[in-house]
């Protein structure tokens, strides 16, 4: 006899949100940082920071969030308007 | 009656159910229940709820998590319509902010929910605080435990490698629930202790590693007895992680009776765990930590930033001078919280 189930997932749909549209040139351009501040990410965004800048962005500026399990804070994404790139997401 | 609105599937049989779910990676592994209509309103029924009652949000990714959909996982996972209310009590903590579940469930740190029963519902739901008291010591601790682990991976997709990115995780994640041993115990309940209101049922939840157990037969002073539950709590800060934050402590019975004829309270065990459990930084360098020592060794670190973060809970068989010690996920990052079976936590009074 068949059995009729439900689904159990979310289905509430797609992410909020969507990549920004990727960059033509770094030239003159203000490059956001988001680090979860783990001890390893600084000598990783360090690096970083000099590849962008040697490869034409004018600016790059770093924020570290005040707890790495846990979203940016607002006074971080308030700014991130003013950024023509970000680069965010998870490491370790 | 409000229309349940989960997509519907039609399966062959009980077995063709198995691998239905299976195949789309919506179990644990092990086999499920088949959340039919009937059931799940039957969950709903028994807790008074809409299918769309909006248990809470997951903040991070602004998930909304309705009772419908705890309602499928909780039948999925072997729950009866009079387990689910447990169910959604814990959900409705785990949301609640300062316990960080996406941060939780999402670390490489590999913490599980452990669940933490209080109140009448104990007895009435048949759970046991006693034999096995940390590993499937019955039916509804279990099951209530396992439902939250399934509905993490289906509703916030709390999967291996998915959200869910543990290095190792622990056994705790199939089913970490535990019913205090209220009856056989001289101590308030956790959740009394809490500041839920007597005689009402309640769960705490908190972000928790694996149980590490410890033993001491050996005496009988309340003291000594704390010594081993605190040298063990401080080998886990220097092994694992030195910063402080809730750790629970299980006291079975035969250890509960030494503190009950010296007139020890949790509160005094709270105290005592609280001065005790501390380290130096130094302490790294034993144990092959000596690179991130600094020059900050002779710096204090306390296993609780105050003494009522340490849970305190009796639980465990009649037999042996066994306890456990189980720690937070990472540091402060997660808090325990409690709430009360059928309380809203939005309300105002």
């Amino acid at each position: 006899m068949s059995i009729e189930v439900l689904d159990p997932t979310y289905g509430g749909g797609a992410a909020a949100f969507a990549l920004a549209p990727r960059l033509g040139t770094l030239k003159g351009k203000t490059v956001g940082v988001i680090s979860n501040g783990k001890r390893g990410t600084r000598p990783y965004f360090a690096a970083l920071e000099r590849m962008l800048l040697k490869e034409g962005a004018a600016r790059v500026v770093l924020h570290t969030k005040s707890n790495y399990s846990a979203p940016a804070d607002a006074h971080i994404m308030a700014e991130v308007p003013e950024w023509d790139a970000a680069f965010v997401g998870i490491g370790d | 009656m409000m229309p349940l609105s989960s997509e519907r599937y039609t399966v062959a049989d009980m077995m063709a159910a198995q691998e239905f779910f299976h195949s789309r990676n919506w179990t644990d592994g092990l086999p499920i229940v088949p959340p039919t209509a009937e059931a799940v309103q039957a969950c709903l029924d028994w807790a008074m709820l809409p299918p769309d009652h909006l248990v809470g949000v997951e903040p991070v990714r602004a998930r909304q998590i309705t009772a419908e959909k705890l309602a499928i996982n909780s039948v999925m996972a072997g729950c009866l319509p009079m387990h689910f209310p447990l169910v959604v009590t814990a959900f409705t903590a785990m949301l609640q902010e300062p316990f960080l579940l996406h941060g939780a469930t999402a670390s490489t740190g590999g913490c599980a929910i452990l669940t933490i029963i209080n109140g009448p519902c104990r007895q009435e739901l048949g759970m046991s605080g006693t034999f096995n008291a940390l590993g499937s010591s019955d039916r509804a601790t279990t099951v209530i435990g396992r439902s939250i682990r399934l509905a993490l991976g289906n509703l916030l997709d709390v999967r291996p490698g998915d959200v869910d990115r543990s290095t190792l995780g622990h056994p705790g994640k199939i089913s970490y629930c535990v019913a205090e041993d209220e009856e056989d115990s001289p101590w308030l309940p956790l959740a009394e202790e809490r500041g839920v209101p007597k005689h009402a049922s309640a769960v705490t939840v908190m972000s928790a590693g694996a149980p590490r157990q410890i033993m001491n037969e050996w005496t009988t002073d309340p003291a000594q007895i704390l010594d081993t539950f605190v040298a063990e709590i401080k080998a886990c800060m220097r092994h694992y992680s030195i910063y402080a934050g809730n750790y629970a402590v299980i006291f079975p019975p035969q250890l509960r009776t030494h503190f009950a004829a010296a007139g020890w309270s949790k509160a005094d065990i709270r105290n005592y765990v609280y001065e005790n459990a501390v380290v130096h930084r130094r302490d790294w360098a034993d144990c092959g930590k000596g690179a991130v020592v600094g020059s900050r060794g002779d710096t204090e670190y306390r296993a609780l930033s105050e003494p009522d973060d340490l849970l305190v809970v009796a639980a465990g068989g009649p037999a042996g001078g066994f306890g456990a010690v189980i720690p937070p996920w990472f540091g402060p990052k997660s808090k325990a919280c409690t709430v009360a079976v059928g309380a809203c936590v939005d309300c105002e009074i």
